[in-house]
């Protein structure tokens, strides 16, 4: 019995989680939890005010993560092997289909929860000083998911895909000057084939989500060293938004008064930093105001954890991954979609290849990384920043009516076909 | 609230854990599991005693796959089907039932999809006979089967199925090519048929297509043909079976050896001897086939056969579409070939030909081969309907020399020509001559020429 509480402890060293201490250094003597603080604020808990929605794309990222390294057992990347795993993961492998359903609808989830968290932060104001440069990590990320979810989308090797990546590539090949040269690296030839097939496969099991994993860790460690989640809105009083200062500004910092270092003593590194820390809780009433991560936001992360996990379950039971047929490059359906989250882009491209293809999404994805360092309002109240929204939810619903028009009302030859009418199409 | 979301989060997890019983438990219970209990009881039920019933019982389920990597195929038919090759289920309810009269065709070399179409991969009764949405060969109607046959004998007679000979010959005579592109010679007015039977189309509509094209689908150019219907199931049966998938030597026709016998017979078909001589009997167009292949590599002489633009630059000779197994065969003959064989050809042939009338033959070789026939009639009568066309219909070419000069035909079929219109304003007639320059030599067009010209009948009225 002593061995064991002994090996026990050699793992957790740690106090009893009924004291205080424990609690603290559960969160700060483990590997896993120690990017959480030991306390946060009681109204960073609400789920009115983050929905949860980081969490949600990272908890649907690690379902990717474990589906994907499973489905890599099952997966040859070569043309017509390719499909034919597909088919054997729909037909002989034990949960084959579930696996895949799964890494499916998590990879779709991911792309709009991303999107929905971005979202969030905008209309929170989050991205506002000192968290700038978390918000550029941010559309970094949204850019790898994207490009982690078209990757992927080419892998079954079936019509679907064949031509959503034909589409999609073409799409990226309207840019002047490098577009061609561009799809070719990508494509590795001038059209999908065996060499594209691999250069994908490359990309989406090894190359992005290597950068993926990189870019949460950089976007996690700024989201406390930029001090936390940003207080909610609500809370936030005029004043108060412009009181925050932080380690990387010493100029607006009130200087501290530095004694001199005597050669007795050891220094830690708290004792040698200038400035004030850029922790919002610093009076007592807000002190009063915090709650041990254990077990306030640990549960509620684990709450969601698995609300995602069977929400995902859930439908990879009910609902199957699309399989077309084999891939065949002499069969162009129509018309040809490129996968969703593209179709904006898509239908900005029927009307101006140039223009749709390149500028407007070139624009976009610059307007977004310069949104922080160009809304030099430093308040973050909703009141006060009216344009901006508004400008904001503007292109918001303008890509979400192109998708929807893309997705749904386009047909044969990109005609506009409302979705209630059948068209027979292909009448040889 | 602290205690509810901890009672939620074990709730959640208990929920996952269903979840996760729900797919085992589904991906423990496919159909074709039960379709092998079934096939066991059966089996027991012939077994003598107890303890062999059971030990029958016990074998334990597991997936029947046929590996073909012949025909790049994994056929797992047999998961179900399981009496395919036991002769004491001949009278077993289907999925068991024996299958008689296979022949050397059997499941664990063939599988059972190059026959019957279907998905071979797929373990469930409706994916598996191809009955769902994209998968394009679903199971062939019972009538239709043996329309599979030639997709690995593809040439010389198939044994009880003479639709595909006749089938092919129809293709050939009636001018099919001249719209029609099968393995990559002939026109572009319709759809390419080299994959025809692999993208197959329901052979019920096909066969509707022949009988009456417009019928089936609105608007298509194709003519009616005025077929039989024994002549439209021939026609479906060749259609089937077109596939450019390869077969892989072992599965590749296996009747028609290709000997100089069959090489001797392709070369009267294909009516060589308009072109070539051996040991100087013959024509002088080509060159003297005596001793080619002392001169050539067989491999060289095989693709001079299936594209001679691109082995000999220059090259009059048109292209054949011949199976690997025929071009064999040809080159075999070529190999043994003498002049008294030419000569027993020529002799052969109902009179032999003068130099000129050479020329006005292989014309007339080429007019059907290219399917020129298709719109202008085997007797050059035309005819076919073109709407908005002048007079409506495919001219007939019996006094093309009233109207034009032999340079201005020649210029016609070197660059197409799209049809003069009834209605200016109507819409463009579906037919129009092709360009043929990219397709046909200067020389075979000259030949066509001469062989119009031989056929202009003097008009009644003209005095």
């Amino acid at each position: 019995m002593n061995l064991i509480r002994e090996i026990w402890q050699s793992i957790v060293r740690r106090d009893p989680l009924s004291t205080d201490k424990g609690k603290s250094e559960l969160v700060f003597l483990n590997v896993w939890l120690h990017i959480h603080p030991a306390k946060v604020k009681k109204e960073n808990l609400r789920f009115k005010h983050t929905f949860y929605l980081g969490f949600i794309t990272f908890f649907l990222f690690l379902i990717l993560l474990t589906t994907g390294i499973a489905l890599m057992c099952y997966y040859r990347p070569f043309p017509p092997q390719a499909y034919q795993d597909m088919k054997d993961l729909q037909f002989v492998v034990f949960m084959g289909p579930f696996l895949r359903n799964m890494h499916r609808w998590a990879a779709h989830g991911m792309v709009v929860c991303v999107f929905l968290h971005m979202c969030r932060v905008f209309y929170t104001g989050s991205y506002k000083k000192p968290r700038q440069f978390n918000w550029v990590v941010g559309v970094l990320l949204l850019l790898l998911t994207l490009g982690l979810s078209f990757t992927g989308y080419l892998l079954p090797w079936d019509q679907l895909a064949y031509w959503a990546i034909t589409v999609g590539t073409n799409i990226g090949s309207y840019a002047p000057l490098i577009g061609g040269q561009l799809r070719e690296l990508l494509l590795g030839g001038h059209s999908v084939g065996e060499a594209a097939l691999l250069r994908f496969y490359v990309l989406h099991v090894a190359v992005l989500p290597s950068l993926i994993i990189l870019m949460t860790i950089v976007h996690f460690w700024r989201v406390r060293k930029d001090g936390g989640l940003s207080r909610p809105v609500w809370k936030l009083t005029p004043e108060k938004a412009e009181k925050l200062v932080t380690i990387g500004a010493p100029a607006e910092a009130v200087a501290l008064s530095v004694a001199t270092a005597s050669k007795d003593k050891t220094y830690g590194l708290m004792e040698v930093v200038t400035g004030k820390p850029i922790f919002e809780t610093i009076t007592p009433e807000e002190e009063a105001d915090t709650v041990f991560s254990y077990p306030y936001a640990f549960v509620r992360e684990a709450v969601v954890l698995m609300a995602t996990v069977t929400t995902i379950m859930t439908m990879s039971l009910f609902l199957n991954a699309p399989l077309e047929e084999l891939a065949n490059p002499a069969k162009t359906p129509n018309p040809a979609k490129a996968p969703w989250y593209f179709l904006g882009l898509q239908e900005l491209v029927s009307h101006s290849a140039l223009l749709g293809g390149v500028v407007a999404p070139a624009l976009m994805v610059l307007a977004l990384i310069a949104i922080p360092y160009f809304d030099r309002n430093p308040s973050r109240r909703p009141c006060d920043r009216k344009w901006i929204i508004w400008l904001f939810t503007f292109f918001v619903v303008v890509n979400l009516v192109l998708i929807v028009v893309g997705t749904f009302f386009r047909g044969p030859g990109w005609a506009l076909v409302p979705p209630w009418v059948h068209v027979v199409s292909g009448a040889e | 609230m602290e205690r509810r979301l901890q009672q939620l989060f074990f709730a959640l997890s208990l929920v996952a854990l269903a979840l996760i019983l729900a797919a085992a438990w589904q991906a423990n219970t496919p159909s074709w599991k039960t379709y092998q209990k079934n096939f066991l009881q059966l089996e027991a039920q012939g077994e003598p005693n107890a303890v062999a019933k059971a030990a029958v019982l016990a074998t334990p389920p597991e997936i029947h796959q046929s590996l073909l990597p012949g025909l790049q195929r994994v056929d797992r038919c047999t998961t179900c089907h399981l009496g395919v090759e036991d002769p004491t289920m001949k009278n077993a309810p289907e999925p068991f039932r024996y299958h008689a009269g296979l022949g050397p065709h059997v499941p664990a070399r063939f599988g059972c999809t190059i026959c019957h179409g279907g998905q071979g991969l797929a373990t469930d009764k409706e994916s598996a006979h191809g009955k769902v949405e994209f998968w394009q060969t679903p199971l062939l109607a019972k009538d239709y089967i043996r329309a599979s046959c030639g997709r690995c004998h593809k040439e010389g007679d198939v044994p009880d199925v003479p639709e595909l000979a006749e089938g092919r010959h129809l293709f050939e005579t009636q001018g099919c090519r001249g719209c029609h592109k099968l393995n990559g010679v002939g026109g572009s007015i319709g759809p390419d048929l080299t994959e025809e039977g692999a993208n197959r189309r329901a052979p019920e509509w096909l066969e509707r297509h022949f009988l009456a094209p417009n019928a089936v689908s609105t608007g298509s150019a194709m003519p009616n043909f005025h077929f039989t219907k024994e002549q439209a199931r021939n026609l479906t049966y060749y259609m089937l079976s077109l596939t450019s998938e390869e077969m892989g030597t072992y599965f590749s026709s296996m009747r028609s050896i290709p000997g100089p016998a069959y090489g001797r017979q392709l070369f009267i078909e294909k009516n060589c001897i308009t072109c070539h001589a051996i040991g100087g009997v013959g024509a002088k167009t080509g060159p003297d086939l005596l001793g080619v292949t002392k001169r050539h590599s067989p491999e060289w002489l095989d693709e001079q056969l299936v594209n001679p633009e691109l082995v000999y630059p220059g090259s009059a000779m048109p292209e054949y579409d011949l199976e690997p197994n025929a071009r064999k065969a040809l080159v075999a003959f070529m190999a043994s070939a003498t002049a008294e064989d030419v000569q027993s050809i020529l002799s052969g042939k109902p009179r032999a030909l003068a130099p000129e009338q050479i020329a006005i033959e292989a014309g007339k070789q080429n007019f059907a081969r290219f399917g020129c026939v298709g719109c202008h009639g085997t007797e050059l009568q035309g005819g076919v309907p073109n709407p908005n066309a002048q007079g409506g219909e495919v001219p007939s070419l019996l006094h093309v020399s009233d109207d034009y000069t032999k340079d201005e035909v020649i210029a016609i079929i070197r660059n197409g020509r799209a049809p003069p219109l009834d209605n200016p304003t109507g819409p463009t007639p579906p037919l129009y001559m092709p360009s043929w320059k990219h397709v046909l030599s200067d020389e075979d067009i000259n030949r066509i020429a001469d062989y119009l010209w031989s056929k202009q009948q003097v008009k009644k009225d003209s005095w």
